[in-house]
């Protein structure tokens, strides 16, 4: 999955973002690319019942 | 004493001597300057030299031995500090452009715990551009260089302090570690660097971080002296909320304790998956040795971390927004690797960041679940050994794999899932490839167990091939 150079563009214009040409999406495209590979391999794992990571902290606040 | 024999002393070693008033601080100090003078044109591993401070600090902390105020084992010790930790009066660059006339107020928490243990600050330290790689290579304030040999990376972001404890230039150092940058540069240059449990050590005056997994820790010449500067830096800092109050143990409580009864988990997937074949070799020797120790192998399974190329969603996302304040108004003064990787996290969206928060979890409890059957986590700390520095991407089994800016990573796989899960991990040295560059292996244990880490390292660091060895310049130059 790719996501067309027009797309990225019209993220950051309504988004407000950091204004990039179309060369320097090309120089973004290795980390967006490696990002997209990652959502896919998520798309079937089933996330809904995960608590917060934060249960598993020591409890916070109160004397050292 | 000769000043060879001065600057490769460890910091155990030297505590009793400086206590005994055997050897001054300020002896001590002017011994290190001579080595910082003579080898940072060669590593390159300092930007910001503090000769005449560190002078002031050796004479006030000799005058107070002198008068029998005796602060502890830092007492007089010569140590570096990474330039992304706030010093009062001193710049701090964070290895950028950017701030490369900022000078902080205030001192970083663990350095105004380090002055007060009787450490003496020798200067900041080179690292990657916003601690944001794994080579050292800063466009702005040049490239960092491995001692055991020059045309290698020294690994980062905090390659400066790596090289400077391997060369024997500082006795210990400060560094930050967001995915290895503490471990990496320790496994590249032969030392021992140290992550502790998220939430041991504050991250007051960590500049330009992320608000999940960062950690400042030591790097050291020994596991010894690990402890050492961890019992220096450790503890609740109630102005840092990411501190936990837990109390602070004696972490070298355990050292010496003999390690038969211990179980380790060798992971059957990930970390042993993409690795260069002498890598795999040294570590599984390694593990051979920890074995001769007394200390049970148990192959254990870690089938979420198919997933942990996740983990980097949410980073991407939170160094985006560190660095909106900076790139609104000094965007030209970014380095490429850094800006372009940076502006890719604009484009993740909100739900798969909750995504990557979820597998994060996933991942902590399997971690949790693993270590209630063993004691701790053998892993190699990375899949190579220090490159050229010259090299752009690594090749492992076929696969070219970039080692600097968009879509670098892999380098930095087997020590970032420790940030995520927040557990003590540290690296230390076990061997070298037969081109003489040090690889190391890495420990991981159970949540604010850093003293059994500290147990098993120091045990295996009297039997590693690497122990004595070091790298020809420190007496050669």
């Amino acid at each position: 999955m790719s996501i067309p150079n027009e797309t990225l563009q019209a993220m950051i214009r309504s988004y407000h973002g950091f204004a990039l040409t179309d060369d320097e999406l090309e120089l973004v495209r290795p980390e967006l690319e490696s990002y997209l590979q990652e959502v896919e391999k998520l798309r079937e794992l089933a996330l809904a019942n995960v608590m917060s990571g934060r249960l598993l902290q020591a409890q916070e606040g109160g004397t050292p | 004493m000769a000043d060879t024999a001065l600057v490769t002393m460890t910091i155990s070693e030297l505590a009793p001597k400086i206590k005994a008033k055997a050897i001054s601080p300020v002896e001590l100090t002017e011994a290190v300057l001579a080595q910082v003078d003579r080898l940072q044109p060669v590593l390159n591993s300092f930007i910001t030299i503090l000769h005449d401070q560190a002078r002031r600090q050796a004479r006030e902390q000799e005058a107070a031995l002198m008068r029998g105020e005796y602060r502890g084992p830092l007492h007089g010790i010569p140590i570096g500090i990474k330039d992304n930790i706030a010093t009062a009066g001193i710049r701090t660059t964070v290895g950028s452009k950017v701030f490369t006339d900022y000078v902080p107020e205030e001192d970083a928490y663990v350095v105004s715990r380090c002055k007060e243990a009787g450490a003496i600050m020798i200067g900041k330290e080179n690292l990657e551009e916003f601690a944001a790689g794994s080579t050292s290579n800063n466009l702005h304030y040049g490239a960092v260089h491995n001692p055991w040999n020059l045309d290698h990376i020294p690994g980062g972001s905090s390659g400066g302090g790596g090289a400077n404890v391997a060369a024997c230039v500082t006795f210990a150092s400060l560094g930050t570690d967001l995915g290895g940058s503490v471990r990496g540069p320790a496994n590249f240059c032969g030392v021992v660097g140290l992550k502790q449990t998220y939430g041991r050590v504050s991250q007051r005056g960590l500049l330009v971080t992320s608000f999940n997994g960062d950690h400042i820790g030591p790097i050291t010449r020994s596991v010894q002296d690990s402890a050492l500067m961890l019992q220096a830096i450790a503890g609740y800092d109630p102005l840092d909320p990411s501190t936990v109050p837990v109390p602070v143990p004696d972490f070298s409580a355990l050292l010496g304790q003999e390690l038969r009864g211990l179980k380790m988990g060798i992971p059957s997937n990930y970390y042993f998956d993409i690795i260069e074949p002498e890598v795999d070799t040294a570590v599984r020797q390694a593990i051979a040795a920890l074995e001769a120790l007394g200390v049970e192998a148990r192959e254990v399974a870690l089938p979420s971390m198919q997933y942990a190329g996740a983990l980097r969603i949410a980073g991407m996302a939170d160094s985006v927004v560190t660095h909106e304040p900076y790139l609104k108004t000094h965007r030209h003064d970014y380095g490429p690797t850094v800006l372009y990787r940076t502006l890719a996290g604009q484009f993740v969206l909100g739900r798969d960041y909750a995504k990557a928060l979820k597998v994060q979890r996933l991942i902590k409890e399997e971690y949790a679940r693993v270590l209630q059957d063993v004691d701790f986590l053998v892993t190699p700390a990375s899949p190579v050994a220090a490159w050229r520095i010259d090299t752009e991407t690594v090749a492992l089994d076929g696969t070219a794999y970039p080692v600097r800016g968009p879509g670098a990573g892999m380098t930095a796989r087997c020590t970032s899932p420790s940030n995520a899960t927040g557990l003590p991990a540290m690296s230390i040295p076990c061997g070298f490839t037969r081109a003489g560059l040090p690889i190391g292996l890495q420990l991981i244990g159970r949540p604010f167990e850093e003293a059994r880490l500290f147990q098993v390292a120091h045990g295996y660091e009297a039997v590693s091939p690497s122990r004595q060895r070091r790298p020809a310049l420190v007496e050669t130059g």
